[in-house]
């Protein structure tokens, strides 16, 4: 038998494994992604080099940028390091602090670092980077119609909005994972987490084109250890929503039931996997498909609306 | 852990049928989208095949060997027979006079993309909720498999109403035809076998009348749009 964690050191392991591992997730897509386009790519740690690299640079800010502009980067990552505490990342049991906030309080969170870097990027000056802040808040302003649809899915499935439940609800029966009102959702919030994370068909995540920037666009402007907060804050954001979509709705299996070291461990083995499994699905979708024209954006967000809809409509009739 | 007031799971055969009629409904969504006709025709074969699944499920579940007969006849009349002649029918009229694939029916729409998807949304709703006011319970039938069928029957009606070309409106029309024949399974998985193949045939009457309707268009029009019918408005 191995030793049984105490509780808050579990809690604290949720936030470093998201933490430690998201540049690593992103260094496997990069590394996917280059594969499959037929070069040889980055290392997969790339990603941690860069950080480290970055943090050791001079931080610069535009003339005129008030405080804002250096705190923005800070606050964002705050926000990024508290998500994780709401989620199951590790454990099937709510942690102490894990009914702080809902599913919509997880969002919350998530939009206001968002709202955050795009006000330090309107604090630039720069035309490119204020254009994505922009632009980034007029798409969140249509998807914010589908995360809600889904977040109602989730309601009527399990009578309360907490992670926790659909995880447990979803792990109960296969019925519940056919049942049309739960592929529904979970499509509609993988078309979402593309959004959310610029992936194609939104955005070019690695491009250096700025007419077809949103996120991407949003840095521009920042240097040093404050740009490696943002870059590192990105990859946590893309593993909070992939660990979202995959402990929540799509396979939460593989999570510790106790407190125990082993299945603590265990646990973190089979997140890394499923994240990197999810990652080198988004990764051939990235090479798959074309980037979409800003303007056909709203083509993409009204498909997801419609999945996340009729969700909710085949829950209303009691066969969902 | 869940509440209350949790909407229960149904049963696996219920769930089943209910994601492949959802699924059927996504198609008749998708139709919406798609830019070429070669595209569109693949779109109804890919419908079709999607009935077939479940006329092979619900055969399965309700014990019923009739059904697999017409799940095959109906994979081999829509998914095989009824794409060949619509492609067959519809060579050469594309803008280059090349076959069907490239021929060009993007734009066609009379509102933008987005719109369109609402407005069926609005009306997929509208199917729905009709359905649940008839207040039909019965622990056979899948409720929400009807009610995703009415809502297949009006989102094609959109589809046929908001395009303004000759090969989307029989398309939509054929996918409606899909509508009717998941209702069918859905309500009366015991029909007489000779009915339903009697329905399949005429379905195939149906595509060859629409598809000279469409050389015979395409003939005085040179295109597939209907925007330049015209001659007898007021």
């Amino acid at each position: 038998m191995s030793p049984v964690l105490p509780i808050p050191v579990v809690q604290v392991l949720q936030v470093v494994t998201i933490a430690a591992v998201a540049p690593g997730v992103s260094g496997v897509m990069a590394r996917v992604e280059a594969r499959l386009q037929g070069r040889t790519g980055p290392r997969v740690l790339q990603p941690y080099s860069d950080l480290r690299k970055l943090f050791r640079k001079e931080a610069l800010a535009p003339e005129g940028a008030s405080w804002v502009f250096l705190a923005a980067p800070l606050a964002a990552m705050t926000c990024y390091l508290t998500v994780p505490l709401l989620i199951p990342v590790l454990t099937t049991f709510g942690l102490p602090l894990g009914y702080m906030g809902d599913i919509l309080g997880g969002g919350f969170i998530l939009s206001l670092a968002s709202f955050l870097i795009a006000v330090a990027a309107l604090e630039t000056g720069s035309p490119y980077a204020q254009l994505g802040a922009s632009r980034a808040k007029t798409f969140s302003a249509i998807t914010e119609p589908v995360i809600l649809f889904v977040v109602f899915t989730v309601a009527l499935v399990t009578g309360t909005d907490l992670p926790y439940a659909l995880a447990a609800t979803v792990r109960s029966s296969a019925g519940q994972i056919v049942r049309p009102a739960h592929v529904l959702a979970a499509a509609a919030l993988f078309m979402v987490i593309l959004y959310e994370t610029g992936r194609i068909p939104v955005e070019t995540h690695s491009g250096t084109n700025e007419f077809g920037m949103i996120e991407e666009a949003r840095p521009f402007e920042h240097s040093g250890p404050y740009f490696a907060l943002l870059k590192w804050g990105s990859a946590m954001k893309q593993l909070i929503l992939y660990t979202i979509l995959i402990n929540v709705f799509v396979a939460p299996w593989g999570l510790a039931s106790t407190a125990q070291a082993g299945s603590v461990v265990l646990a973190i083995v089979a997140l890394v996997a499923k994240a990197v499994a999810l990652g080198v699905v988004v990764a051939v979708i990235d090479n798959s498909f074309a980037k979409l024209r800003l303007f056909k954006i709203t083509e993409f967000v009204s498909a997801a609306f419609l999945l996340a809809v009729l969700g909710v409509f085949t829950l209303y009739l009691g066969g969902g | 852990m869940a509440g209350a007031a949790a909407v229960a799971a149904p049963s696996v055969f219920s769930g089943t049928a209910n994601v492949i009629a959802v699924g059927v409904l996504l198609v008749e969504f998708g139709m919406f989208r798609q830019a070429l006709l070669r595209g569109q025709v693949r779109l109804y074969a890919a419908q079709s095949t999607l009935i077939s699944v479940l006329a092979v499920v619900v055969a399965a579940a309700r014990h019923l060997p009739d059904l697999y007969v017409l799940a095959g006849l109906s994979f081999a009349l829509k998914v095989v027979i009824v794409p060949v002649v619509l492609r067959r029918l519809l060579r050469g009229l594309g803008a280059r006079g090349e076959g069907p694939g490239w021929t060009d029916i993007a734009g066609s729409g009379s509102l933008s993309l987005a719109t369109t998807v609402l407005v069926a949304i609005v009306l997929a709703a509208f199917g729905f909720f009709s359905v649940a006011a008839l207040g039909i319970h019965s622990p056979v039938l899948p409720t929400t498999a009807l009610a995703v069928s009415v809502a297949v029957v009006l989102v094609a009606f959109v589809l046929m109403i908001m395009r303004r070309d000759v090969a989307s409106q029989a398309i939509g029309f054929f996918s409606l035809e899909n509508g009717v024949s998941l209702t069918a399974l859905v309500v009366a998985a015991g029909l007489p076998l000779i009915l339903e193949i009697v329905f399949l045939f005429d379905l195939l009457v149906a595509v060859v009348v629409f598809g000279l309707l469409i050389r015979v268009h395409h003939g005085r029009a040179e295109s597939l749009s209907t925007a330049d019918l015209t001659r007898l408005r007021g």
